[in-house]
């Protein structure tokens, strides 16, 4: 296979598939990391974003590109609701019990928009569009926007946790919750920070994951497995880890076609997960093992 | 603990009564896979399912006078589901015949467990695994719908008719992909073609060009695309012409919907082609459209030409045998099987009154000619269709 | 009306009963008495249906079978099977806190499901296996029912006894001790990775067991019989809301949920067509609602794990008596 097919038709999609995990993973990382619990409702807060966007390009005739910034607040406020609602009163409990409520809170998260939305598979945009040709390299508009708003969101996170106050007040949270109590840092403040941030992340990652293909239902649901794995990839608590997380899965996810059969693709983010688990657990960049 | 399971023993015999219907009813159970994987082609087909059903009580219901109750039940696409509600239609609202499901895996958990035991006729407008053909039925399982066995070989010699010898497939992973693809492969193959790629993709994914990119390396420029337009078959179409991988396009019947064409548009798939089952006199079809479309339902949509067969047969079946549930299946066959007076779609009073003098009909459905064979399958006569505008035309009759 | 065929729908719903009561007993074991949190439990049942399936049906062309098997050899084997497959499970990820476990055995059941889908030589994928004998199958409808009802009634009863012996034994002290105060049990010598892989061993052949239950009942398996939705998290509020730890509790957990489940499906199907697509999913959503309302306001389920009585708990104020959870012991983390 020539340098062109691979780049075009494997590295690429694998590429842009993978910075959608990677703006998943974050949202994970940062829940693991300071919530000490892992958020299985992850994936359908994603639908749920990407289905808020498409009912702003309903309702108010904005573009797609227009309303995922609207969308992406309306999910990070939405998170904080369900957390306050389902999540914050089991803060005592084991934190096990918390991910068990995470679960319910996905099936509810998809079977609302089952029932608003319906089952069918829409899209933001009719007809298709033809990659355009940049030096040999095949890449379709939308898939710039993607890569390059994921860009932007990484690195205005990233400014964020390093130069903001409640930016480092989340860091320390994340590496020593008793400590950081001590230290005057308010609890509740930096938990509806952390899902602000986590559920606008996903509002994206949903958009984007719609934007590429279609917008269904079970669609978050069928990426949560591989945004865990890219999570717990590159380190649970590494932001660093979680991007580099997304784009190796979602790179080995094209890949995997040349060795195995088309139908076992979703495998490879299992595997991945499986080989970390048993050989270096904390994963690419030494975060935490919960 | 014992309160409490008698308490709701009592209950759930309670809602089964609640449930059950009058007696002045001639009830059938209509199964629907409302959730579930095939959730998109139900709500055209419950219309006509209705459609069928009042067209019967407007010219006067069966027996002597009697209402046809269609009792509407999820299967779900799913066995589990599909044989909870079989039961429940065969045991609570006591249906004599049963229309559904639509998809393979629930028919056969539907039948084992509720509808064959318990002696009920089945009609499927939709499900085309050719494993149902070897279904020990006692002769009462069947269908208006020609298994993919039929569809897969017509395809593969159209095609190689007309001068495609090497295509690469592409099969959605289930038992209407594979079946179909099989079936596709095996005759083409025999007849002399080449496959030059040959795979399975699961649906929900979010892009295919690796898998397409793989098969598009057996140099083959035709893609024979066995899916469901509505779903993964959009994605994989989508990619497939963006990104030039083939040039012309082969479907079956799941990907001859709207949803393509809406998606994607018509200018677009200048070279797809989908192929359907089609009924060969095309009169009963033309009657069946007309009155459908004016009913208000989508003549485009996936099986509802089968469905309105499935139930107009059953009602004939059933007005045939004078209600005898043990009588069905032979009624069934009586009705159908090529000798007699036409009765075309629509013409249930003319159909009524011959019967009730003691006399000979066959019924020509929407779908064909509808002979059973000592399955209970219908063979095939198929076409193969090209977008032209918003819609699908006949391209040209398949063999 | 015939009120005999009336019954057969009762008679239906209880087999199912006693099917899902086996893989609650089997979650509980895995939950609460361990503390493990398995969230393929679907794939576990497909893993029992089709070694049953396999080892009972009879030869078909290019699928490996034909041992035609009987009835309980079907069984037994599913039950080794369901066991073999937890235990590297186990070994991978019981080292690590129960979130791990959770989405590796989404993975595990993901992947079951697409080798049962793919797989021609062994599964038969999307056409899947018919022809699966049912004890005393061939009689009138009712009576092969309530036949069936009577051996899955009998087996379910069995589990149950087995394992309550268990649980009030030294062994289920242990397990209990093991998910209160994980330290304070090693401090001990117990061996905890061992019987932590123990119980979930034990509850995956019970969960194949309930899949080879439910082949024999349908006589067909086919991939899509191993919805994730249906398996797992149905059985998953059965348990939390019957009782974790209690067995008496899941069971009744089982019953409640199940009535609920089939019965809601009553009053949406009365429903016109437009509202029963919506209408059906709605069910999902109050489903998950329960689970959360449950967790919420009686986190312990309706019959809490039965605890053995102190003495000294007459002069302990009564809120500190009864455990939030099972494994609220383990304390904030």
């Amino acid at each position: 296979m020539d340098i062109h097919s691979f780049v075009n038709f494997f590295l690429l999609p694998g590429i842009v598939q993978g910075s959608i995990y990677a703006l998943g993973a974050i949202g994970i990382t940062l829940v693991f990391a300071i919530m000490r619990y892992g958020h299985f409702a992850h994936g359908d807060l994603a639908t749920f974003g990407a289905f808020i966007a498409l009912a702003f390009t309903t309702t108010l005739g904005l573009s797609p590109y227009a309303a995922l910034p609207l969308a992406v607040v309306a999910t990070g406020v939405f998170a904080i609701v369900i957390d306050r609602v389902f999540y914050a009163h089991l803060r005592a409990l084991p934190k096990i019990i918390t991910t068990i409520a995470s679960f319910g809170v996905a099936l509810m998260l998809r079977s609302f928009v089952q029932v608003v939305w319906g089952v069918n598979t829409t899209s933001y945009t009719r007809g298709i569009t033809r990659p355009e040709n940049w030096f040999g390299i095949r890449i379709k508009s939308h898939e710039i926007v993607t890569l390059l708003v994921a860009i932007a969101l990484v690195v205005a996170l990233h400014l964020f946790l390093t130069r903001n106050k409640w930016g480092k007040a989340m860091r320390a949270m994340s590496d020593n919750p008793e400590l950081a109590l001590f230290s005057g840092v308010d609890n509740a403040k930096v938990i509806s920070l952390t899902w602000i941030i986590a559920g606008g992340l996903c509002a994206a990652s949903g958009f984007f994951l719609g934007l590429n293909t279609e917008l269904k239902s079970v669609m978050g649901w069928n990426i949560l497995l591989p945004t865990f794995a890219a999570a717990i990839l590159g380190g649970v608590g590494r932001i660093e880890g979680a991007i580099v997380g997304g784009l190796l899965v979602g790179i080995a996810e094209e890949l995997s076609v040349l060795v195995i059969p088309g139908e076992y693709k979703v495998m490879s983010a299992f595997g991945i997960l499986l080989l970390v688990l048993l050989f270096r657990p904390t994963g690419l960049f030494r975060g935490k093992v919960l | 603990m014992k309160m409490k399971r008698i308490l709701a023993a009592s209950l759930l015999l309670g809602a089964s009564a609640l449930a059950t219907p009058t007696l002045a009813d001639v009830n059938i159970g209509l199964l629907n896979s409302i959730t579930g994987g095939a959730a998109a082609m139900a709500p055209e087909i419950t219309r006509s399912y209705q459609f069928a059903i009042s067209q019967i009580n407007d010219q006067g219901g069966l027996l002597k006078g009697d209402k046809l109750v269609g009792t509407l039940a999820d299967a779900g696409c799913n066995p589990q589901v599909a044989g909870d509600a079989a039961t429940k239609l065969v045991n609570v609202t006591q249906v004599i015949g049963v229309v559904g499901p639509l998809c393979s895996g629930a028919l056969m958990a539907a039948t084992n467990s509720a509808t064959i035991p318990a002696g009920v006729l089945l009609i499927s407008p939709a499900a085309t695994s050719p494993e149902i053909t070897s279904l020990k039925d006692n002769d009462l399982v069947f269908r208006t719908i020609p298994s993919d066995e039929y569809q897969g070989q017509a395809l593969a010699r159209t095609l190689l008719d007309r001068g495609t010898k090497k295509v690469a497939v592409s099969y959605i992973n289930n038992d209407y992909g594979k079946g179909i693809a099989e079936a596709f492969k095996k005759e083409f193959e025999a007849k002399g073609g080449e496959i030059a790629g040959y795979e399975a993709h699961e649906e929900n994914k979010s892009s295919y060009r690796a898998d397409l990119a793989g098969l598009a390396q057996g140099g083959a420029d035709t893609l024979v695309l066995l899916d469901y337009g509505d779903t993964s078959g959009l994605t994989v179409l989508r990619e497939a012409i963006e990104n030039g991988f083939f040039e012309n396009f082969v479907g079956a019947e799941g990907m001859k919907t709207s949803a393509p064409i809406k998606a994607i548009g018509s200018d677009n798939l200048k070279t797809f082609m989908a192929s359907a089952p089609v009924s060969s006199k095309s009169e009963a079809l033309d009657i069946f459209n007309k009155a459908f479309t004016e009913a208000g339902g989508d003549i485009n949509s996936s099986y509802v030409g089968p469905s309105y067969d499935a139930v107009f047969l059953m009602a004939l079946a059933i007005e045939k045998a004078g209600g005898d549930k043990a009588k069905l299946s032979e009624s069934l066959r009586a009705v159908s099987n090529g000798e007699g007076e036409p009765i075309f779609p629509g013409e249930w009073k003319k159909a009524k009154e011959l019967i009730d003098a003691g006399k000979a009909i066959d019924y020509k459905g929407a779908s064909g000619e509808l002979n059973f064979d000592a399955n209970g399958d219908v063979p095939g006569s198929y076409a193969l269709f090209r977008v032209e505008g918003d819609d699908w035309a006949v391209e040209t009759e398949m063999k | 009306m015939e009120w005999i065929t009336v019954l057969n729908y009762p008679i239906y719903l209880a087999i199912f009963i006693c099917i899902y009561g086996c893989l609650a007993i089997g979650l509980n074991i895995q939950w609460g008495y361990a503390g493990l949190f398995n969230a393929g439990v679907a794939g576990f049942f497909a893993i029992g249906a089709y070694t049953s399936a396999i080892l009972t049906s009879p030869w078909a062309e290019g699928r490996l079978g034909g041992f035609d098997m009987p009835f309980a050899v079907g069984l037994v084997g599913a039950m080794l099977l369901a066991g073999l497959l937890a235990w590297p499970i186990g070994k991978i990820c019981l080292r690590f806190q129960s979130d791990y476990l959770a989405i590796v055995t989404i993975g595990v059941a993901e992947g079951i499901r697409l080798v049962a889908r793919s797989e021609d030589w062994l599964t038969n994928s999307a056409r899947g296996i018919s022809g699966i004998p049912r004890p005393f199958g061939d009689l009138p409808y009712g009576r092969a029912q309530l036949i069936y009802l009577g051996i899955t009634a009998l087996i379910l009863l069995v589990a149950y006894v087995l394992v309550e012996r268990q649980a009030v034994s030294p062994w289920g002290r242990m397990m209990r001790a093991i998910r209160d105060n994980e330290s304070a049990a090693r401090a001990m010598g117990k061996d905890v990775p061992y019987r932590r892989l123990e119980a979930f061993i034990l509850g995956s052949a019970l969960m194949g067991l309930a899949g080879a239950l439910y082949v024999h009942l349908a006589r067909t398996i086919t991939p899509d019989a191993i919805d994730p939705m249906l398996v797992t998290f149905l059985i998953w509020i059965m348990v939390i809301l019957g009782g974790s730890g209690n067995n008496r509790g899941v069971l009744l957990g089982a019953i409640i949920v199940w009535i609920i489940w089939s019965m809601s499906e009553i009053v949406t199907d009365q429903l016109p067509s437009e509202y029963a697509l919506k209408a059906k999913y709605g069910r999902m959503f109050l489903i998950g609602l329960l689970l959360q309302l449950v967790l919420r306001f009686r986190p312990e389920g309706l019959l809490p794990e039965r605890l053995r009585k102190d003495p000294r708990d007459q002069d302990r104020p009564a809120d500190e008596k009864s455990a939030a959870s099972p494994a609220a012991g383990k304390g904030v983390n």
